[in-house]
Formats: structure tokens, C-alpha cells, sequence
């Protein structure tokens, strides 16, 4: 095995001032395994990186251990250096002898020179008994698909096919477009809901890369990113296809409010979805309309904000006064959900239309009164401190999205958690359209509730992700993690030792532990892909059959060892 | 291992926040090359000076550090950073970009950051740039420097140099995306908000660093003025904002800010008295109502509707009386708190740029008008999430070239 080489920086005295440099030199020196050590006044400034380089190919070493500063310091600066020379960075490791040792312990030297030694052995103990991941190339299937045809599937399909990747794209409806088909109106412009997706609709039909399958729901889906195997139930049967990644946008339903306000007793209270058709067959005249806000939402029930419906409501308010002359349109509300500078002007105009708003308290709402119809509402107007009476001829509710029980069930398919309210959860803020399961992607609003035009950024956006491993023919495991050169490795299943208990597979949140059979056992086996080496089977193996070759268990029991070692 | 031989492109992106990193990624995941220009030392923007981000309560630097690495990383991706666009002159094909590169009188190349220069210092005006930033380098500005140079003699890597010159520099780019982010408005036109008159008139963002736990107090929530603990602290909401003389915008994000800024100060020292005056309670995202509802629900944050009419500094110095209607309960107001924190004056970045040539072309409220590609607060108030999501958008509307 080639020997170690140790570059112990000084940093200017900011180290060597504290730290016994030159005996931390010669015991590390004494160790077997150690080539050389080299003591340097720096490893950071410009230069350094080369000349470490330059060493290392002189004296032939195949790993390197530099104790120097913490990462939050300039480490991060000597790995990038080396990495820029070409050092292969997984056979690098760093102790930090700068912050923790030499800054903080400043008064008690001897103190500061036994805890860099611990440090500094620690991480020659990982160097010596650490082994590296086999690095495998996954073969990746360059074809997408993407479940749901609304504003977000078809931004993500759309934009797939633009990167030139081929696309099959699913919906349970026979045309694509979703929601938006109904609206004739989408806030905050004059545009109809066709329209504005009709050059995505235009291109769905025309692209040879994308293929529609109408009527068609998902049957199941296996395998891992690179490589999924769905299987289509459509109306000609079933088909069988491979894809590289998955991209979810199958959409959420709307609450229907039945029991509230009056809702399917009385005629004249619909949804606003309901007043969408009712514009779409042109009947906008409705006398004096009022809205009620929050219906069923931002509740014990549903503790959240659809997000849509207080622009959606701005937007029907304005149309029925600049349409039906005479009407009025009172819009009962808690908080106005216009955030951002787009809406808060949509927010103003409605103001200045003469929409009328008042503003009521959750724990007073608004009662109907009127026998088979709905002829007015009594409400505490909580800014004036009054009760109001209002003239209705026609109530409209405004309902949350809700979560579409579809899209639960294909995420328990597709190994991606759902939220509490059954939306689809992605992985961080800062990867808002990845999923834990590395190679599908979620979008529009069944991710969360979302307008059109997020839903079709977010499209984009997953797109745009999916597209960086769907463009290359093979993609290592190892950097196929969301955080590419930094994931340690992958754990590695060892049939002998294992007893199929299924410890591991309990604990994987990547879900990437399976159980197989084997002639008559069961044995874990480890879906590399989806790995991220946080080594939860690793703890929980009673049989330590789990192990993730760089930090193995001689790895941690050696680590550990060394650190409590009396130095002297 | 490319498949397809199509055409790579150079993209300029302009900002180095959230919005900037992440669309820089993406298209260095699709194969394109960037350069990604940021004004300040370094990557990260306002939201890696945050002490906490919302709803995960968890710091904000360590996700983002990840991302700042994966870009420093990243072969197709170089990073200008103390950079400012100068001009941009549109080609035949693409721009060619004049690009200043600013001369720091320390180099955060070469410091260190072992604080020799600030012990030397015989006027105090040698200091970390902030207390969490990353790299941690030194600063060293200030009216009161005596030119006496001493840091120099004392720095060890010949960081400090005061006779260093702004450098220009030229880029050419296919393509530009625009992601400058946000920035605070001074108040001070809007007497009312008192900012400026009582060191414990603070905005949103000054209080964020002061409370932070990587700041100066190490977490505790202290008075700017004599750093005793305060008793009661009033968050003013809108301050600025939704306000058709100085900003018509809702800045979207200083809700959530707000209710996490009161759930860490009463984390951290229950007894103090919290209350937000708020106009709307805007919490939008996945979990955010929920984030906000913990407070509703008697952990002592007091949510009030209505907007203060006054802030003033008490005679003697000791507290701000504060005149403010609520408007929930008809009652109006004088009390007496110990600090105010003002929240919601941020405006897109961009908007504070009088060159023509340097910028896009911009909507009335100073955001990037839809003709160009912009991601981030620049386009649209947007917190993480909505940055996040709206950068990869931008990225594959650069890349297909359909905006």
C-alpha cells in the first residue's frame, strides 16, 4: 500500500506559536505508514497547492493527511487548491490544529499539542483503515416522465423536450392543461387559461420528443434514478416503459365545502371554481355577489393558506364589476394573501375598482340568512367594530387546494414522503423541486399550493434538474447525490454476515436498503444510487454486516482508540 | 460522456445570494459555462448573514455553504467576487460585459484572519467582516483610520495594501441572468418610524446580526443601548412597505422574519414581552401558517393588526414610546417598549442603480422588467423557496433561449 504523507502547516506562528510542531513531527514520522512529514509555513496562499503537488509526485505517496485549520476556516481554500491540481480529494483528509487546538487553547500548549496529536492520529487511523467505495456508473435512460399534464407538467415536459430529451407525458384527463382549462381568466392579467398555456399545449402536439398519453394513469413505477420502470394503464392497455427520471406534477383538487355556508342546500352558494365555469359560459351578471374567504382553510382542520384564492377572488370581483354595470362584490376576508409587489398591485386596483372588503374575525364568522336561498349575511366587521348586513344574491366560497389522494399514492410508489397535509415534500428549501429519492422531481401544486405561473417556473425548475443527469449517457453513483464530490461513499451489504432482520431497511430514510431473497434467506442489499452515506444501517446492524468502506467499523474503532491515547 | 453536441453557452449571472448560486448550479449542471459576478466578499448574499431561516428554524449558513462550495468547486463556474457589472454592451452575438473588480485594502485571498492587524490597530478600525461570515477575513474601512500602517508591517501575509486599484475587467457572455437580490431603504423619510433617533430602532436585518449567535452577543438578546435586557420589544411590520411613499411593494418575506425573529427572542429569554403590529399575516409557503400559528397559540407572542403612528425615543433615553391603533380591538394606543424592530424596507437591489448601461431595464417599483431574465428579489419579492425555484426556472429559460 502506498505510505501517507503529512503537511503540518505553521500558519505564520498562528499554529506553531502554541502547537509543538516539530514533535508532533517526529512521532507521526515514526508511524509506519507515514512516507514523510513536512512542516510548511502555509498551505492557503497562491503557489502552495503546486508545490504540495509537486512534492507528492516526488516522494510517491497515495494519501495525504494535513493538519492545518478548521473548514469554516481556510481549509476549504487548500482542499479547492489541491483538488485544482489535480489531487484526488477522497484520499485527502484534514485535522484542524488552528481553531480547535492552538486559537482556543492558547494558555496550556502542552495541552494543545496532545489534542493536535490525537487529531492528527485520528485521521491518519481513517486513512489507514479506510477503504474506498467501488465507484459504479449507473447507465442513464435519457427519457423522462412526467405524471400530470397541468401548467407544471407541461413547463416541465416542454422544457425537457427543449434540452432535447425525450418526454412521455401522462394524464389521467384526455387533453392536456388541467385547471387552467376552466379559467378564462388567469390573475394577474386578461389572458384566458388556454391561452396562457396554449404554446406549451402547441408544442406538446407537435414535438416529436414528446409523447401524450391521454386517459392514462400510472400503474407502477420501480427501479432508481437513471433507470425507472413504469408500467402505464391506459386506454388501450397496458404499456411498459423505462425512464431516466420522474417528474410528479399531478395537481391538487379543490375543497368541496359541502355542509358550509349553506353550500348544496342552497342554490346561489357556489365555489369559486363553480363562478369559473359559470364565466366560462359566459353568465358573469349576479347582482350584489358576496365572497367568503378561508373556507375551510387556515383552520384546525387545514392550518395552512392556499396561497390562490385571495388573488382568485380580486380577480372574479373585478370581472363581475367591469362586466355585469350595477353589480357589487363584498369580499369577506381574514388576512389579504397578496404578498410580492405583482399581487399587492393587483391588491390596490381591486381597492380602487370599488371590490368591497370586510374584514372578519375566525372566531366570528359569517352566518347566512335566507330560506332555499341565500338572501344576505350578517358579519362582525372586526376593523369597524360593527355588524354589517349584506344583500346577497349569490355567495361565493372560496376553498383551499387540498391535497389529491392520487398523488399520495403514487409518492408512496415513487419512495417520496408527503407532508401532513398530503402534499408532496421536497428535500430543503434550497432544492424546492427535489425529492428524497434522487431522480424524481415535484412540481406545481401538488408539491404545495401554487399559482399557475409558479407552477410553471417550478416545472422549469424540474426540468432544468432533472435535465443535468438525463444528458449524459452515464452518470458515477458517486456524484449522483444532490451535493456531487462530497458524498463519502455508499454502504456495501455483506450477504455472509447479514440475517435479514431488517434492521436497516427500517432506518434507510433514502429507502435505499432492500430485502432480497436468496435461495432460502433473506439478505439487505443496498441501492447504491440512493445511498448518501449517512450510515444509519451502519448503527443499527446487529451483525455489522452494513458498512460504508471509508468510515468502517476498524475505521471508528480505530479513530476512536486514538483519540483517548495517552501522547506523550 | 455528453450525448448531445448541442450548443453550450456563457451566461453572466449577476449576484451571488441564493437566487445567484442556484441558477449558476444549474447551469453548470446542464454543461454551460458562468460567471457569476458578486459585489460583496463573498458568496451567499443577505441570506448567509441570517442568524436563523424560517420555517426549519435551522441556521441559514450551513445549507448554503454547501451550495457556495459546490460553485467554488464547479470547473464551468468562475466567481468574481468584490465585482460590480460597469456596463454591459450587447453584440452580434451576446454582450460583452466591463466588469470592476474593487480593491480591498485587505485581500480575503491572502488573510488569514488571525487578527494581528486588528491588535495593532491603534484606532480600531481594523475588524472581521462579520462575525459568522465565510471566509472569515478582516475589514479594514472607516473615516478613522490614522494612516499609520501598522497593520501592514504586522500582517504576515502581506494581505493589507492601501495602494491597491480597482481593476476592470472584460467578460463575454451569450447571456445575462439577473440576480441582485434585495436591499435595505433608509427610513429616515418616514419620521414617524424614528429610525435613527434611538440605537434600540433597530431594522429587522440590523437586529438579525445583533441577536445572532454567531454575533457579537453571542445569542443574547441584549438593548443596543446599554446592553441591559430589555423587557418588551415591538416588531412594526410594513415599515416602508406597502406604502405608496416609499415602497408600493409587500417585501413577502418579513412576516415569517418577524414571527421567527419573536419565536427566537422568546426561545431565548422567555421573559421578554414580544408584539408584532402587523397589517396582513402574510405566511404563504409549505408549514409557514402553521410557523406562525405556534405563536397565536400562548407561547406570549402578542400579534396585533394595525400600524404605529409614531415611534419616538422616551425623554432621558430609557425606552421608546410607541402611538399605535389596533385596529382588531378599535383601541388606540401610546406604550412604552424597550426596542422596535422595523421590518419590510427592502427593495429590489437594482433599483439604486443610476447607470442605465450597468442594469436591465426596470419595472416602476425599480424590479427587473420581464424583457429580461432575472431570478430572486430582483424580479419578485421571494424568500429561499420561491429564489430557489424562480433560478432554475431562469436557468432553463437561458438555456432554451425561450423567455
Amino acid at each position: 500500500m502506498k505510505k501517507i504523507g503529512v503537511f503540518l502547516c505553521n500558519c505564520f506562528g498562528e499554529i506553531g506559536r502554541t502547537v509543538d510542531l516539530e514533535s508532533i513531527r517526529k512521532r507521526l514520522a515514526s508511524d509506519p505508514s507515514v512516507g514523510f512529514v513536512a512542516l510548511r509555513e502555509s498551505l492557503c496562499m497562491p503557489g502552495d497547492a503546486a508545490e504540495v503537488r509537486a512534492t507528492l509526485r516526488e516522494r510517491g505517496v497515495g494519501r495525504v493527511l494535513l493538519g492545518a485549520c478548521s473548514p469554516y476556516g481556510r481549509m476549504e481554500t487548500v482542499r479547492l487548491g489541491l483538488a485544482k491540481e489535480g489531487v484526488d480529494m477522497r484520499k485527502v483528509r484534514g485535522a484542524d490544529l488552528r481553531e480547535g487546538c492552538a486559537w482556543i487553547h492558547g494558555k496550556n500548549p502542552a495541552g494543545a499539542t496532545r489534542k493536535a496529536a490525537n487529531q492528527l492520529d485520528m485521521e491518519l487511523a481513517r486513512l489507514q483503515n479506510g477503504q474506498d467505495s467501488m465507484d459504479i456508473d449507473i447507465r442513464v435512460r435519457s427519457e423522462a416522465l412526467v405524471i400530470g399534464a397541468g401548467p407544471a407538467g407541461l413547463a416541465a415536459a416542454c422544457g425537457l423536450a427543449g434540452m432535447g430529451i425525450p418526454v412521455h407525458l401522462v394524464d389521467r384527463g384526455s387533453a392536456p392543461g388541467g385547471l387552467l382549462n376552466v379559467v378564462t381568466k388567469v390573475y394577474p392579467t386578461e389572458v384566458s387559461g388556454p391561452a396562457k398555456i396554449k404554446s406549451l399545449v402547441e408544442m406538446t402536439g407537435s414535438s416529436p420528443l414528446i409523447r401524450f398519453y391521454g386517459k392514462t394513469k400510472v400503474a407502477s413505477v420501480k427501479g432508481y434514478a437513471g433507470d425507472f420502470k413504469v408500467a402505464l394503464a391506459g386506454p388501450e392497455g397496458n404499456t411498459s416503459l423505462r425512464a431516466g427520471a420522474v417528474v410528479l406534477a399531478t395537481g391538487a383538487r379543490l375543497l368541496f365545502p359541502r355542509g358550509l355556508y349553506g353550500y348544496g342546500k342552497m342554490k346561489n352558494v357556489i365555489t369559486q371554481m363553480e363562478m369559473e365555469r359559470q364565466f366560462a359560459a359566459g353568465n358573469v351578471a349576479c347582482g350584489n355577489a358576496v365572497f367568503i374567504q378561508c373556507v375551510g382553510a387556515r383552520c384546525a382542520e387545514r392550518p395552512y393558506c392556499s396561497t390562490i384564492c385571495c388573488p382568485l377572488s380580486l380577480k372574479n370581483a373585478m370581472r363581475i364589476l367591469d362586466e355585469a354595470p350595477g353589480s357589487t362584490v363584498t369580499i369577506l376576508h381574514r388576512d389579504i394573501m397578496t404578498p410580492g409587489s405583482t399581487l399587492e398591485a393587483y391588491y390596490r386596483k381591486a381597492l380602487h375598482r370599488g371590490v368591497r372588503f370586510v374584514r372578519f374575525d375566525a372566531q366570528r364568522p359569517p352566518e347566512i340568512r335566507g330560506n332555499g336561498l341565500v338572501s344576505g349575511v350578517e358579519v362582525f366587521d372586526v376593523l369597524s367594530g360593527v355588524t354589517r348586513s349584506i344583500e346577497a344574491d349569490l355567495l361565493v366560497l372560496s376553498t383551499p387546494l387540498v391535497a389529491d389522494p392520487e398523488s399520495a399514492a403514487l409518492a408512496r410508489m415513487l419512495e417520496i414522503p408527503v407532508d401532513r397535509h398530503g402534499f408532496i415534500a421536497e428535500v430543503y428549501p434550497v432544492h424546492p423541486v427535489e425529492t428524497r429519492n434522487d431522480g424524481v422531481f415535484i412540481c406545481g401544486t401538488a408539491r404545495w399550493p401554487a399559482s399557475s405561473d409558479q407552477a410553471i417556473a417550478q416545472g422549469e425548475a424540474a426540468a432544468v434538474k432533472a435535465a443535468s443527469f438525463l444528458g449524459k449517457e452515464t452518470v458515477p453513483a458517486l456524484t449522483m447525490s444532490r451535493v456531487p464530490g462530497t458524498k463519502l461513499g455508499h454502504a456495501e451489504a455483506n450477504a455472509e454476515a447479514c440475517t435479514g432482520c431488517g434492521n436497516c431497511v427500517a432506518v434507510c430514510p433514502y429507502r435505499a436498503c432492500k430485502l432480497q431473497r436468496v435461495g432460502q434467506r433473506s439478505v439487505s442489499r443496498v441501492i447504491k444510487v440512493r445511498c448518501k452515506a449517512c450510515g444509519s444501517c451502519m448503527s443499527v446492524c446487529p451483525n455489522g454486516a452494513m458498512q460504508i468502506p471509508e468510515q468502517n467499523y476498524r475505521v471508528t474503532g480505530a479513530m476512536i482508540r486514538r483519540a483517548f491515547r495517552e501522547v506523550r | 460522456m455528453q450525448k448531445k453536441a448541442d450548443q453550450k453557452k456563457t451566461v453572466l449571472v449577476v449576484g451571488g445570494g441564493v437566487a445567484g448560486i442556484s441558477a449558476a448550479l444549474d447551469l453548470a449542471g446542464n454543461g454551460h459555462r458562468v460567471h457569476l459576478v458578486e459585489r460583496g466578499h463573498d458568496l451567499g448574499g443577505q441570506v448567509a448573514r441570517l442568524d436563523k431561516f424560517y420555517p426549519t428554524d435551522h441556521c441559514a449558513f450551513c445549507p448554503l455553504w454547501t451550495e457556495i462550495r459546490r460553485c467554488k468547486e464547479s470547473e464551468a463556474i468562475a466567481v468574481h467576487t468584490l465585482a460590480r457589472v460597469e456596463s454591459l454592451e450587447m453584440r452580434e452575438q451576446g454582450y460583452r460585459i466591463a466588469v470592476v473588480k474593487s480593491a480591498p485594502v485587505v485581500d480575503p485571498e491572502l488573510c488569514i484572519n488571525c487578527g494581528r492587524c486588528e491588535a495593532a490597530c491603534p484606532k480600531g478600525v481594523a475588524r472581521p467582516i462579520w462575525e459568522h461570515a465565510y471566509p472569515p477575513v478582516y475589514l479594514i474601512e472607516g473615516a478613522h483610520c490614522g494612516d499609520c500602517r501598522s497593520c501592514v508591517e504586522v500582517c504576515p501575509t502581506k494581505a493589507i495594501a492601501f495602494d491597491r486599484e480597482e481593476r476592470p475587467i472584460e467578460l463575454d457572455a451569450d447571456e445575462v441572468i439577473w440576480a441582485a437580490g434585495f436591499e435595505e431603504v433608509s427610513l429616515e423619510p418616514l419620521k414617524e418610524y424614528g429610525w435613527g433617533t434611538h440605537p434600540d430602532i433597530l431594522t429587522s436585518l440590523e437586529f438579525e446580526a445583533w441577536k445572532a449567535e454567531a454575533g457579537e452577543n453571542r445569542g443574547k438578546i441584549l438593548r443596543r443601548s446599554d446592553r441591559s435586557v430589555p423587557r418588551s420589544i415591538l416588531f412594526v411590520q410594513c415599515a416602508g412597505a406597502r406604502d405608496l411613499r416609499l415602497l408600493p411593494h409587500c417585501s413577502a418575506v418579513c412576516c415569517m422574519h418577524a414571527l421567527k425573529q419573536a419565536q427566537w427572542v422568546k426561545r431565548r429569554n422567555p421573559s421578554i414581552d414580544c408584539v408584532i403590529l402587523y397589517t396582513d399575516l402574510r405566511a404563504v409557503g409549505r408549514d409557514y401558517y402553521e410557523y406562525a400559528l405556534r405563536d397565536f397559540n400562548g407561547n406570549g407572542i402578542r400579534l396585533v393588526r394595525g400600524r404605529s403612528s409614531l415611534i419616538t425615543p422616551l425623554p432621558g433615553g430609557d425606552g421608546i414610546a410607541v402611538k399605535y391603533e389596533d385596529t382588531l380591538a378599535g383601541t388606540r394606543e401610546i406604550r412604552r417598549f424597550d426596542m422596535v424592530i422595523l421590518n419590510g424596507n427592502l427593495r429590489p437591489s437594482l433599483a439604486s442603480k443610476p447607470a442605465p448601461a450597468s442594469r436591465p431595464e426596470l419595472d416602476g417599483e425599480g424590479f427587473v422588467a420581464p424583457a429580461s431574465v432575472s431570478c430572486g428579489f430582483v424580479m419578485e419579492p421571494a424568500d429561499v423557496t420561491e429564489s430557489a425555484i424562480q433560478a432554475a426556472s431562469a436557468a432553463l429559460r437561458t438555456i432554451t433561449g425561450k423567455n
